[in-house]
This record gives C-alpha cells, structure tokens and sequence, in this order.
C-alpha cells in the first residue's frame, strides 16, 4: 500500500541545511498497524509529514496505492488528502466554536461530491467514538480525549484507506490514552491501515510492527506476537 | 454543491468575528456613504441645471443686441435690433416666430412707502407664447394696450412680495421710474434662469410703453427670442440669423459680431464648465474614501489570514485546493464589503435627506444604489485577493504548527 524508498529530506534554514531523514525505505501493507518510534529530533514529524502528503521529499520516492505521488500537481494532493488519509494530530485541530457534528464534517466540504447521507454518517461515527450525545457540543464543552475522538470521528468520515495518526495519545491522560488506542485497534481489526508515530514504547506496542527511528533513518524494526 | 458549503463556512466566520467584521464594515460604511452622497449631489445639480435649461426652452433662439463676450441680458441702451431684422429672421424656414422686447435692469419701483429693484421688460402678446408663460392671476399685456402705450403691468411673485407683501396687487398702481402703472395680472412662477438669476422679480409692461415711454428707444429691440419647430436645428437656424444680421448690420468679415445668438445647447455648456472644478474635487473625495476603505479591508484580512493560520493549515490538510481557500477568504471580502456598502447607501441616503433640508438640490434615485453595489463588490474582490492568495499559499505543515 505505501512502499518508500530512499526518502530524504534536508531544510534550508539560511546558509545551515539540515539533514532531517537519510535514506529511510520502508513499506506498510494495506490493513497493517505500524507504529514508527523514535524520540523528539529524529524527524518522525517530518517522515508523518511526507506520508501524509503535506511536504515534499528532498530525495527518494513515495508510491500511495501504486500512485507515485511526486507526479501529482497540488490539486492532485489535495484530492488525495482528502480521500485516502485519515489525519490525526497530538493536538486535536478542531475548529472552535464548531460543534462536535460540524468538526467531523470538515473534510466533507471539500469533497468531490457531499453525501446525502453525512449528517447520519458523521453522527454515526460520534456514537461510534462514544459521543453520540455530545454531537452538537463545543471544543471548548469537551475533554481532552473527548477531543480526539471527535478528531478519530473526522479521520474516518470520507472512508479513507489509511489513518496517520501523530501522537494522537501525547497530550492525553493514562485513562484518555487507553480509550483513544482501544479505537485505533478496533478500526485496525475493521481492516483499516493504520500508521501510528510516537515516542512510548508502550504505545507502539499497540501496533503490529514498529519502525525505529534515530537520526534520520530506520535503524531497527521489530514485529509484536 | 461545494461552493454552497464553503460559502457557508465564509458566513459562520464572518458571524464568529465580530470585531473584525465590524471594523471592515464600517470603513466600508464610511467610504460608500461619502459616495453615495456625492451621487445624489451630483445628480441633483445635474437636474436643476436641466430644469434651467428646460426654463429657457429648448426650442428657443436668443438674440442679443450689442457683440462682446457679456452675458446676461441686453438694455434699451444697447439696443440695435431693427424691424426688418426681426422680420427677416421670421422669414427663416424652421422659424415659427420671433418676439422682440426690450430690457431695463434693476429699476426703482415704489408703492406706497415700500421700494424695490427689478428688472422691467416691455413685451408683445406672443411673450406669453414665446416663454410658456403667461398670467397666473389676472390678464396678460394685450395687444390694444401695446396699441394705446397703456401704462399696465403683470408682475413676477418676487416682486409683488417685495412691494405689496401678502396683500393682492391686482388693480393697485406702482411707480416705475416715477411713471405710475396699473396692476392687472401676476406672472407665473418661473424659479431661476440658467445663469441663476431670479425669473420672478421682473415686471412687464407694454413693448410700445416700454420703447416710447420708459426706456426712450422707439427705432431698435434690444432682445429678440426665436422660437423655432425642430429643436434639433437650433443650431442650424442660429447660423442663418447669425448671416441675416451680419448681412443686415453691414458688417465687413474683419469685424466682429455686433450682437450675440444663444442656444439652450450653448447655455448648457457654459453651466457645465462653471461647475466643473467643484464636481472633481467631489468626485475625488468619493474615489478616496471607498479606496481607503478597501485598504482598511485588506489590512484586517491580511491580519486575519495570520491569526487564522492553523485553521487555514488543517482545512488544507483535510483536503482543502488553494482556490477552495481562495474562494472562502474572497467570500469573506466581498460578503463584508457588499454589506457594508449597503449600510453605507442607507446611511448616505439619510445624509443626503439632511442636505436637501439644508436646501442644497439633491436627487434620490437608484443610481447611487447601484453604484454603490457595484463598487462595494469591487473593491471586496481588489482588495481581497491579495489576503486570500496569502491565505491560499500558506505552507500547509508550517501553518499547522503555529
């Protein structure tokens, strides 16, 4: 399903350019659950950034379903955001004083075509996340693993193929933590790709197979029982 | 339909900030009502000079005695039109007459003890036809009085006030210049002339009174109107009486034009230059003050835009084109101007009410309306564009992370 090959990535940051992925190649198999591990500084951020589509790769290809995405203009990205990946970010992005049923919406609008049925979709979902009654609450109404289950919900409301979710647990509580990635195993098991980054050991452990990474590439993989 | 949704997401904003909102609409307000009032001013000055122009008559041909470049009237001092120009220039075809009568400005009247100015003119019966303007009380000067040099008059409503206040005139004698006239007939209202002297504070008597009597000029007409069939040869007649009197005057080609011929074509021009300069520098101030509006508009925007950062970098995220962020931020823009603009067509309307209280000619009419809206919308999507460009050409990763 993704298949990277010799990725890197270096920033310009005025005459200092740094190398921030060197040669990282890997695949992730449609219906897998792979957690990419690595601390702070070890470009993770930057690996879920290029794999989300949102930046441009310094070197090394990228093919999402067989597509290879440096031949797509930024409509083309767009498109492909918007169908096939599922985000999930550290700290929520939800729109404020949006309800809990408008902030699932969101990528609906911008759609190729909005379903008749989204209403009951997204609500479905919020039930799905345990927030059927909170679907017109506010974020600033809600907790904070409140907060990410109304993003899972808004992850999930185009039927992407793949979710990339980034820290999704990092700001969260030990109670939160465990709602949020008894989620992401449930969808696992409901067959969706799921690409998880984090720095917990713990959390990778969720995952089927975990990609470590240290300075700019993989130095080890390690596959779960 | 995916504009309808991104349109709604504008609105939802724009309700969500209201601050902001507020401040864009109203240096909209500002900038639209400036103009909104310097169309109606424009406008009514536009109508009032019609209405002038109307007053001297379309299908009028003035001829004045005397050459040079004076305006205004010509006196019995002046006088040099002879019968037989008068005559010949009846017999142009297109003419269908011409009535000579003789001018004397701002001459003593008195009444009882009450003293006052105006301009006295001895006039024919056809007067009446000649200017559309007859006797609104009382009768007209006949034409047995012009037989009989009867000492009569018809005097304007500015004139009667001044002399005899609420009081009816009719039948009572003035002095004019120490010869005592009869009353018998009010002249109708007639407001300004082009030149913007008033039309009502002027008597008429007798042209044959007037020539023998008062004015000592039995052999010349110091004025002559010229009504004709066609308005549209105006131009075309005045060319001819132009020929007769330079023929009839004897005057060699080297000499200049002892007499002056207006048109209500020519009239019109020459309003029009004199309230040219005022009309720019109004017109000046109404192109400024919706530009500075928009520049306020844009600055907001362009705030907006940096406050709104990680909005901008999770829609892009979500899928969102360059031209969807494009569309939702100029939406923005033109939804704020166009009402904005709105409340400033009420509120220039509002002013411009006040202003024609104040007595200044003011027309209310769609115009301003439709300018307004037009120039609202226009300067949401000028000013607008650069903002949503910005917005649209965000890096979507670093605008996530603000």
């Amino acid at each position: 399903m993704i298949e990277l090959k010799n990725i890197t990535k270096s920033f310009q940051n005025g005459t200092i350019k740094t190398d921030v992925l060197k040669d990282v190649t890997f695949g992730v198999q449609r219906g897998e659950f792979v957690a990419i591990m690595g601390s702070s500084g070890n470009g993770k951020t930057t690996l879920m950034n290029i794999l989300g589509c949102m930046l441009k790769m310094s070197g090394g290809s990228y093919a999402l379903d067989g597509v290879d995405i440096e031949t797509l203009d930024d409509d083309q990205l767009s498109d492909l955001r918007n169908k096939k990946i599922g985000f999930v970010f550290q700290s929520f992005n939800l729109l404020d004083g949006t309800s809990a049923l408008d902030n699932v919406l969101l990528p609906l609008v911008y759609a190729e075509e909005y379903p008749d049925d989204a209403r009951e979709r997204a609500t479905q979902l919020l039930e799905s996340v345990g927030l059927g009654d909170r679907i017109h609450y506010k974020p600033g109404e809600l907790s904070g693993g409140q907060h990410q289950r109304v993003a899972i919900a808004r992850a999930l409301v185009n039927d992407p193929a793949i979710i990339l979710a980034d820290e999704p647990t990092g700001n969260l509580d030990s109670e939160s933590v465990r709602e949020i990635m008894d989620i992401l195993k449930r969808l696992h098991k409901q067959g969706k790709t799921i690409i998880l980054i984090t720095h917990d050991i713990n959390i990778a452990r969720y995952a089927g197979r975990t990609v470590f990474l240290r300075d700019g590439k993989i130095y080890n993989e390690e596959v779960s029982k | 339909m995916k504009i309808m949704k991104i349109v709604g997401v504008s609105l939802k904003s724009i309700l969500k900030h209201k601050l902001r909102t507020a401040l864009i609409e109203l240096a909209i307000l500002v900038g639209i009502a400036t103009l909104t009032v310097v169309v109606s001013l424009t406008q009514g000055a536009n109508k009032l000079i019609m209405k002038r122009i109307q007053n001297f008559g379309p299908d009028a041909i003035m001829v004045h005695s005397g050459g040079g470049k004076m305006r205004g009237p010509s006196t019995a001092q002046q006088a040099n039109l002879t019968k037989k120009d008068i005559s010949d220039i009846e017999n142009i075809s297109g003419v269908k007459f011409a009535t000579p009568f003789q001018v004397e400005l701002d001459m003593p009247l008195k009444y009882d003890n009450q003293f006052t100015t105006s301009w006295v003119m001895g006039v024919e019966p056809d007067w009446r036809d000649a200017w559309r303007r007859g006797a609104s009380k009382g009768a007209f000067i006949s034409n047995s009085d012009n037989e009989q040099l009867s000492r009569v008059c018809v005097i304007g409503v500015t004139t009667a006030k001044e002399l005899f206040g609420k009081a009816d005139p009719i039948g009572e004698s003035i002095l004019v210049k120490n010869i005592s006239f009869k009353v018998i007939g009010i002249l109708e209202k007639r407001g300004q002339s082009p030149a913007g002297t008033d039309f009502d504070n002027l008597i008429l008597i007798p042209f044959s009174t007037a020539s023998r009597r008062l004015m000592n000029q039995p052999l010349y007409t110091s004025m002559l109107r010229v009504i004709i069939s066609d308005p549209a040869r105006a131009k075309h007649v005045a060319g001819k009486i132009s020929g007769i009197l330079r023929e009839n005057h004897r005057l060699a080609s080297t000499q200049e034009d002892d007499f002056r011929i207006s048109t209500a074509e020519q009239i019109a021009k020459m309003i029009k230059s004199t309230s040219k300069t005022l009309g720019l520098f109004l017109w000046l101030i109404a192109v400024i003050s919706p530009l500075v509006g928009g520049i306020v508009l844009m600055n907001i925007m362009l705030m907006a835009v940096s406050e709104r950062k990680r909005e901008i970098g999770l829609r892009r995220a979500l899928g969102a084109k360059k031209r969807d962020i494009i569309f939702q931020f100029l939406t923005e823009s033109v939804v704020l101007t166009f009402s904005g603009g709105g409340l400033g067509v009420g509120v220039g309307v509002i002013i411009a009410i006040f202003v024609r209280h104040l007595g200044k000619p003011i027309s209310i009419s769609w115009q301003p309306f439709a300018t307004a809206f037009v120039i609202s919308v226009l300067i949401g999507l000028f000013f607008g564009v650069y903002p949503a460009k910005k917005a649209a050409n965000l890096d979507p990763v670093d605008a996530l992370n603000q």
